[in-house]
């Protein structure tokens, strides 16, 4: 069978129940996507899927026969970022790093669906997400500003959450 | 210094958000094989009998390693602080904790791996178990490390972690009320989102290439090269992607058995484990069990501490001792306790031995001490704030240890937040600092503490 993996053309040589995360790590080499738990629990191999996201871990590949499937490496290159990726740069929102992939694909989703700045309504879209370094909040920062764009990456945002003793 | 104070990007931020950073499991080389452990299915059980030639016959396995492959089996992480060894890398007579490893079978995928695991022939009798560390003490505990039940090596020959200072009898004859509190946080899972993973490389020359998620590379490499018996020069470690640590990637998990099998093999070795294995088989933070009893003032100056600790270690040593000392040293928190009584014991069990986690050992006193804190100012009906500010770390107070403080942060802090919350505190209390106690600040039972750091 075929899928489209950031726009290129794929073949899968997989059996059909192999999950999608396993397709795209082991057989494609698209490496983004992570196994955090490959349980469908942490939400760190996130990828959308004819532009809705879906855990790959619990997607089984003959499910998605011809889909477009989008990873955080064809959201945006190191030059090309978008304004999402940047806003995650700008705002210190990833820190390992293991849960931004999924991160970055959901909140893409979201604000490509119209979501809106309100913390509530970005919390809920992200709800199954695991992070175990940030605390949330800058990921919250950043999904919210990452509408204006125009981010200065030499520099990192001022948090909101920061108390500075003197 | 241009970078104390400044906003810098983070050096890793771009390769986070456009998935271009190489984690360990992404790194990608020719003819690599993978692994699965057959574990322990008993909490604590003798080993019979163990034979692998069956399974080393299974399609797909390039090599096996048992205790018998490890030329040094048991080593002590911290044996240079005095801890002896008691570990050893894979269980040989008995099996102290469910999902300790015995056996590690590397193959050409995992399936297969796992087959060869379910073919090794092995026989357990299983033994009585031990979960409650309160129950260490009792003299019908099961035995389950040669140790006995208590960790006998504090000073060399000592079976409990003790501080002395002052006469706490006489502290609690003076004050004016007696307030105890038990405190007993739960163990927890570091969780990292990357699980434990390591690859190990054979080089041509003899050398190995490790690609590691720890987060104490150095300590690592000293532990895979003290197992193999090998010069540290033979080991080149990749590390510093780390997908979340948080304490569980200090225990060296992967690399050594990566090694052992790489070297058997011939080939490139790569492990990582399942979120259960994590979650039912790497090191958590401890359990404790603390007791503290303090003598005070109605007007709120604490004159005196009893403690008890308890910890729980699991199976084996580890870091416990360590962890336990670092505790000893921070028992009375961020505050100033001139008479105190403190005893702390590592106990062994049969959960899975514990480990470091964020502020290893000190994280549960804080609770511990804060808490007690809160319970005092509720118990005399004296502010919470004025409590703390009034019993602070000031310059010139000394520690648990004696150590002198000379920059003590407390009052900084307090007053740090009582702004943050908007808490008005009346004088002296709003105008404390950190400098050498005097005046009101200075009671009767602090003065011989000051002179006497004074002295030294
Ligand atoms: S790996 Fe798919 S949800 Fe965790
Ligand atoms: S940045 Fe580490 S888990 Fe989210």
């Amino acid at each position: 069978m075929n899928i489209v993996v950031n726009g290129n053309n794929r073949t899968v040589e997989s059996p059909p129940l192999t999950p999608l995360l396993h397709v795209l790590r082991e057989e494609l080499d698209v490496l983004s996507p992570k196994a955090g738990c490959e349980n469908g629990g942490c939400g760190a191999c996130t990828v959308l899927v004819d532009g809705t996201p879906r855990r790959s871990c619990l997607t089984a590949v003959g499910s998605v026969p011809d889909a477009q499937v989008t990873t955080v490496e064809g959201l945006g290159a190191p030059e090309s970022m978008s304004d999402v990726q940047q806003a995650f740069v700008h705002y210190c929102a990833a820190q390992c790093g293991f849960c931004t992939p999924g991160m970055i694909i959901a909140a893409t989703a979201y604000l490509e669906g119209g979501g809106s700045a309100d913390r509530a309504e970005i919390s809920e879209a992200l709800a199954g997400h695991v992070c175990r370094c940030t605390g949330y909040l800058k990921i919250l920062d950043a999904v919210a500003a990452a509408r204006d764009g125009g981010f200065d990456l030499s520099t990192t945002a001022e948090s909101p959450h920061t108390t500075v003793l003197t | 210094m241009k970078a104390v104070g400044a906003r810098l990007p983070r050096y890793d931020g771009v390769g986070h958000a456009t998935g271009r950073t190489v984690y360990v499991d992404d790194v990608r080389v020719n003819g690599m094989l993978h692994v699965k452990a057959l574990r322990s299915p008993y909490h604590h059980a003798a080993i019979k009998r163990l034979d692998t030639s069956r399974a080393e016959q299974m399609p797909g396995v390039a090599a096996i390693v048992t205790h018998a492959d490890v030329p040094l089996l048991v080593y002590g992480h911290l044996s240079a602080l005095g801890i002896p060894a008691d570990e050893p890398l894979l269980g040989k007579e008995d099996v102290r904790y469910k999902g300790q490893p015995i056996a590690v079978v590397a193959a050409e995928d995992t399936d297969a791996a796992q087959a060869a695991v379910d073919a090794i022939d092995i026989e357990f009798e299983e033994l009585p178990a031990l979960f409650d560390m309160r129950k260490a003490f009792d003299a019908d505990a099961p035995q389950i490390h040669h140790w006995g039940t208590i960790y006998p090596h504090f000073e060399g020959e000592m079976n409990v972690r003790q501080i002395r200072k002052g006469n706490v009898e006489q502290a609690f004859e003076q004050a004016d009320r007696i307030i105890q509190g038990v405190y007993r946080p739960a163990a927890i899972e570091q969780m990292p989102l990357e699980t434990q993973v390591g690859l190990s490389v054979p080089e041509p020359d003899g050398r190995f290439t490790i690609y590691s998620c720890t987060q104490a590379l150095y300590f690592s490499m000293g532990v895979v090269a003290a197992h193999l018996q090998m010069p540290l020069n033979k080991f080149k470690f990749v590390g510093g992607t780390v997908g979340g640590g948080f304490g569980g990637k200090v225990d060296t998990a992967t690399e050594t058995l990566c090694t052992l099998l790489a070297q058997k093999s011939g080939r490139p070795v790569k492990w990582r484990w399942t979120r259960e294995e994590e979650f039912l088989c790497s090191s958590t933070r401890a359990p404790w069990h603390m007791e503290i009893i303090d003598g005070v003032t109605s007007d709120g100056w604490i004159l005196g501490r009893k403690m008890l600790t308890l910890h729980d270690s699991g199976g084996y040593a580890r870091f416990s001792p360590y962890g336990v000392t670092k505790h000893s040293f921070h028992h009375t928190g961020a505050y100033t306790i001139p008479n105190l009584h403190f005893d702390g014991y590592v106990c062994f069990t049969n959960r899975v031995p514990t480990s470091a986690m964020r502020g290893y050992g000190v994280t549960s006193v804080s609770f511990a001490v804060e808490t007690h804190m809160s319970r005092i100012a509720e118990e005399l009906g004296v502010d919470p704030y004025e409590l703390r500010l009034k019993n602070a770390n000031r310059i010139g107070d000394t520690s648990p240890n004696g150590i002198r403080y000379m920059d003590p942060s407390t009052v900084d802090v307090l007053h740090a937040i009582a702004g943050a919350t908007d808490t008005e505190l009346a004088a002296p209390y709003s105008d404390a600092t950190r400098e050498m106690r005097s005046g009101e600040w200075l009671p009767g039972h602090l003065v011989g503490q000051l002179s006497h750091s004074e002295d030294h």
